[in-house]
């Protein structure tokens, strides 16, 4: 291996879109293609060029449940946007290249654990997928993942929001002014997992000033004090300031160093659909910066157009960073609160909405407090949309250490279930065995 | 009738075609302080007893632009870059280039322009008499390219200007940089040959119209080549795989294996083509646009080197002489296929002798050969699978690509070259299909360049939303006739400026195909404001005729 070799896996599904005129659409990296084959960077003897495989259902099965099935509601583009994504981090586990770069869509970060359909933009999640593929075939375990979408990375937050072993960390716009909505700081993971979610949302119009702020000053410091075996990069491009989408003024430069911060072992492309201004500039900044190379030529034509932070943000983007420390710093004790306060099962109930869709769930979630494991955990789900009419499904979700009574406990409660016909589907998601039990 | 020559390391070929049949061929040593003159003996002599005035077409295939390259003794060029953002190119030119500001965007739109007084400071800073331009995007709009030169041409006057749009229409400043640049360094060598061809054949009143090979296998008048000399590099390779078209005419998925002295090249087909390298050639260590057939060498070939290093038998790469049946020093693999009955040359004795210092014990000459035979096509045959596997990792960018494409899969193996006839049927036996070893293989190159059809491509692209299309390697922007265009009259459009493009080569027409062509709808606040259509249109590899028979001698 080269020192500073990145491996680059190109998909840009030109020929898959969402719905013809929708953002994700076959036109999103075309511009990207053309900046980066006219760059030459796929001839750079520090870049190595990957072609994605098709993922299995069941890599996607080892995350989700799907209802009725994961199948039913996918594409290949979502088998190969996955598939890329676990060549990426294959490319970088076995020592090929330093690290590496999925540039595939479709994206995924929206994704939650139970899938009904498609919400923003999303049907499985493509880190996810990958992590768990990683777990599963490299026994990883302690694993940190930094989204760095304009959007709250509700899906990613979701699967692994009980699971102390995956750090997740998102920055994204205040979810009171932007899609998903949510992404707010209380919401740090379930008591078992207590500080493994961390939300930081940022004012709109935050510039590369604050976000790097945010970065020395909160992000890699964490990063430092969880010790990683691997850290993942959901590389959202949508923070630019001609994002169509959002309100955000971080430019190429901030993004390319940001990269070079955060040093990812593997980075995957989510968001980012300024495919004209943004796109070619930001890939090539965030390509250059992972191979090491020099970046600092990568500036849009239309830098101009950046507007600069207020003091206002900077303000309140340095108490954001303050209020977080706090709780950061105090994270072990807050958790055996949180744990003692729960007792043996903590519970939640959320609706979640599907905008590509046009579904709404509502879902249960109980999770299993153990004191001798990491527990498990039991959703009900029920989902109604204009297409898809109403379906309801249970599941219980076996961790891969979860001791033989959660194990035990979860089969019964999917078994209870099933004979008190309390949904139609039942499932269960059995880590320990790698398998996907349709009761 | 149609005159080849091959100018190879060692030998210089000529033949005389005329339909299906080759008439003479001959063979004389490369001379290599003036390639020309080798190039004559052997043109008098293939002619001897022919009517040179019934020559239709000359074609020639040179080494005259790869050595000038690879030993240096091309010349120094300015480079000038117009490299907008992005990449840093500084130290990955072949020269260090000239900066200069100005820029295109990815849609063709001119954000900058660079200054005047930049151009006269470059040009006195540089003081040279060749140049290269080459810009960002200069393919999506050549303007500033083309500033660029006309200021150059007004203050330097120098003897040529290369622009990288006219040396390749595809995207990539970097390899358009180099081919650029190298264009213009081998420009007036390139000039001289083709002066000193063209009074040769006067002199011998040959009136024909003159070719020369290119890299891709395909031909260009030698006059118009002037402006293009990059294009003739690296010809061998291409001249033997195109002589292997003319000589067997491939069909469906085949393997084609040129086993000479000490190297295998191995090229793959579908559908009776070669296939082509995915990227441009490599120019001494800098990746260039210039366009060559997918190929691998081996270094495997009749004079390799058989010996048993530790008792594993080792063959290849090195080379120590010619086969011991010849009065070599060591033993060879052509010494394996002389004992095993394969090929009739030298003495029998002396290749018997050297497969017993190969043999293992208990093994006899004959046993030893067949076991160095069988190790030689093993990892031929690795090798191939290594291709196809590569071939088959490549990149793509469809959902459909990925799910769809297939691994070729060899349905014939064909060999030329002298150590052919030992191999190839053991590869083909590995791959379970027939195999092919065609006749008149030994002068395979000077064939092909012989027959190889002119080729010359264009690369058009419409962007309905702004209103334009361009034509890269003929330096057009121009409005759109409407505002819709589909595309099959974007097809009709590319064929159109690729028939003027050879008019202007001097090429007579001949079938086209579209070696790539996208499509994209252009949606902005989501509606469909246009259309971007990319379509590369050539004129079709392929040879003018195949040979079926043969008169006169080697």
């Amino acid at each position: 291996m080269k020192a500073n070799t990145l491996g680059l896996v190109f998909f840009p599904a030109f020929d898959w879109a969402l719905t013809p005129t929708h953002p994700e659409r076959q036109e999103r990296l075309l511009y990207t293609r053309d900046q980066i084959v006219e760059e030459g960077l796929l001839d750079l003897p520090a870049i190595r060029e990957y072609k994605p495989r098709l993922a299995e259902s069941k890599d996607a099965d080892r995350v989700h449940i799907g209802v009725p099935n994961i199948a039913s509601l996918i594409t290949n583009a979502h088998l190969v946007s996955a598939g890329g994504a676990i060549v990426a981090a294959e490319a970088v586990m076995r020592r090929e290249v330093k690290r590496s770069f999925a540039l595939v869509r479709p994206p995924g970060h929206h994704a939650m654990r139970v899938v009904h359909g498609t919400r923003g933009f999303c049907t499985i999640n493509i880190e996810a997928v990958m992590v768990e593929y990683l777990r599963k075939h490299y026994g990883l375990r302690r694993i940190a993942i930094i989204d760095t979408d304009v959007h709250h990375g509700d899906g990613t937050q979701d699967i692994f929001y009980h699971d102390p072993d995956t750090l997740f960390i998102s920055f994204h716009q205040d979810g009171r002014t932007l899609y998903p909505g949510s992404g707010f700081p209380e919401e740090l993971g379930s008591p078992g997992a207590f500080a493994s979610t961390v939300n930081l949302p940022l004012p709109p119009g935050t510039t590369d000033e604050g976000l790097h702020y945010v970065l020395d000053n909160l992000i890699v410091p964490m990063l430092d004090d969880f010790q990683p075996e691997l850290v993942i990069n959901s590389a959202g491009q949508d923070n630019h300031y001609s994002d169509p989408l959002a309100n955000m003024a971080i430019t190429a430069q901030g993004y390319a160093k940001l990269a070079e911060k955060l040093k990812a072992d593997i980075a995957v492309l989510e968001g980012g659909y300024s495919i004209e201004d943004a796109l070619p500039y930001v890939n090539v900044g965030i390509i250059l910066a992972m191979a090491g190379l020099d970046y600092s030529h990568v500036v849009e034509p239309n830098i101009a157009e950046c507007p600069r932070q207020s003091a206002g943000n900077t303000a309140a983007i340095e108490r954001l960073v303050t209020n977080w420390r706090r709780v950061w710093t105090a994270r072990d004790s807050l958790r055996r609160e949180a744990l003692a306060k729960a007792g043996d099962f903590w519970q939640r109930r959320r609706q979640i909405y599907y905008d590509d869709s046009g579904i709404s769930e509502q879902q249960q979630e109980s999770v299993r407090l153990c004191p001798k494991c990491q527990g498990y955990l039991t959703v009900a789900t029920e989902a109604e949309g204009r297409s898809l009419g109403y379906q309801s499904a249970f599941a219980a979700v076996i961790g891969r250490e979860s001791c033989p009574q959660c194990r035990r406990d979860a089969y019964d409660a999917v078994a209870k279930a099933q004979k008190d016909k309390t949904h139609q589907h039942f499932y269960v998601q059995d880590k320990q065995q790698d398998v996907m039990i349709k009761l | 009738m149609l005159l080849g020559i091959d100018v190879g390391g060692t030998f210089t070929d000529a033949v005389v075609m005329e339909g299906a049949t080759l008439l003479a061929a001959a063979k004389r040593p490369t001379s290599r302080d003036n390639l020309l003159d080798g190039v004559l003996l052997a043109i008098d002599d293939v002619l001897a007893g022919l009517d040179a005035s019934r020559i239709s077409r000359v074609s020639l295939s040179t080494t005259i632009v790869t050595n000038a390259l690879v030993e240096g003794k091309a010349e120094q060029a300015a480079l000038l870059m117009l490299p907008g953002p992005g990449m840093n190119f500084r130290g990955l030119l072949p020269v260090e280039p000239y900066w200069l500001s100005g820029y295109v965007d990815h849609r063709g739109r001119e954000v900058s322009r660079p200054q005047r007084a930049e151009i006269q400071a470059a040009c006195k800073e540089l003081n040279r008499d060749l140049y290269a331009v080459a810009g960002k995007f200069s393919v999506r709009n050549p303007v500033l390219e083309r500033q660029v030169a006309d200021w150059v041409q007004a203050d330097a006057a120098p003897a040529h200007i290369s622009l990288s749009f006219q040396v390749s229409g595809s995207l990539n400043l970097w390899r358009r940089a180099n081919s650029a640049y190298y264009n213009a360094a081998v420009w007036r060598h390139y000039g001289k040959f083709a002066d000193a061809v063209e009074a040769a054949l006067r002199q011998r009143h040959i009136q024909a119209p003159v070719y020369i090979l290119k890299a891709d296998g395909g031909t260009l008048p030698l006059n118009a080549a002037r402006n293009l000399p990059v294009e003739a590099v690296f010809t061998g390779p291409a001249a033997s795989v195109l002589g292997i078209m003319a000589l067997s005419q491939p069909t469906g998925e085949a393997v084609s294996l040129d086993i000479g002295g000490t190297t295998t090249d191995i090229a793959l087909w579908r559908d009776g083509l070669p296939l082509f390298a995915q990227r441009g050639a490599m120019i001494t260590g800098y990746p260039t646009s210039v366009q060559a057939f997918r190929l691998k060498s081996l270094g495997i070939g009749g004079d390799s080197w058989v010996r048993r290093q530790s008792g594993n038998l080792i063959i290849g790469p090195e080379r120590k002489g010619s086969a011991m049946a010849a009065g070599g020093p060591v033993p060879t693999l052509s010494d394996a296929m002389i004992v095993a009955g394969c090929l009739k040359f030298g003495d029998y004795g002396r290749a018997a002798e050297a497969m017993n210092i190969v043999a293992a014990e208990g093994e006899t000459a004959a046993m030893a050969a067949r076991t160095v035979l069988n190790q030689a096509a093993g990892q031929i045959v690795g090798a191939i699978r290594d291709m196809i596997a590569e071939q088959a990792a490549e990149p793509v960018y469809r959902v459909d690509d990925i799910v769809n494409q297939e691994p070729l899969r060899p349905e014939m193996i064909i060999g030329i070259g002298g150590a052919a006839p030992g191999l190839v049927s053991l590869v083909a036996g590995a791959f379970g299909t027939g195999c092919e070893i065609p006749e008149s293989a030994a002068v395979a190159n000077a064939i092909g360049a012989a027959a190889a059809k002119p080729t010359i491509d264009i690369t058009f692209r419409a962007d309905t939303a702004q209103g334009y299309f361009t034509v890269a390697e003929l330096g057009l922007k121009e409005k759109l006739p409407a505002r819709n265009l589909s595309r099959e009259q974007a097809r009709e459009m590319a064929a159109g400026y690729l028939a003027r493009r050879a008019a202007q080569a001097g090429i007579p027409g001949g079938e086209t195909t579209i070696v790539y062509e996208e499509e994209f709808n252009i949606v902005r606040g989501f509606s469909t404001t246009g259309k971007i259509i990319t379509c590369r249109m050539q004129l079709k590899t392929g040879v003018l005729t195949v040979i079926k028979g043969r008169e006169g001698m080697v």
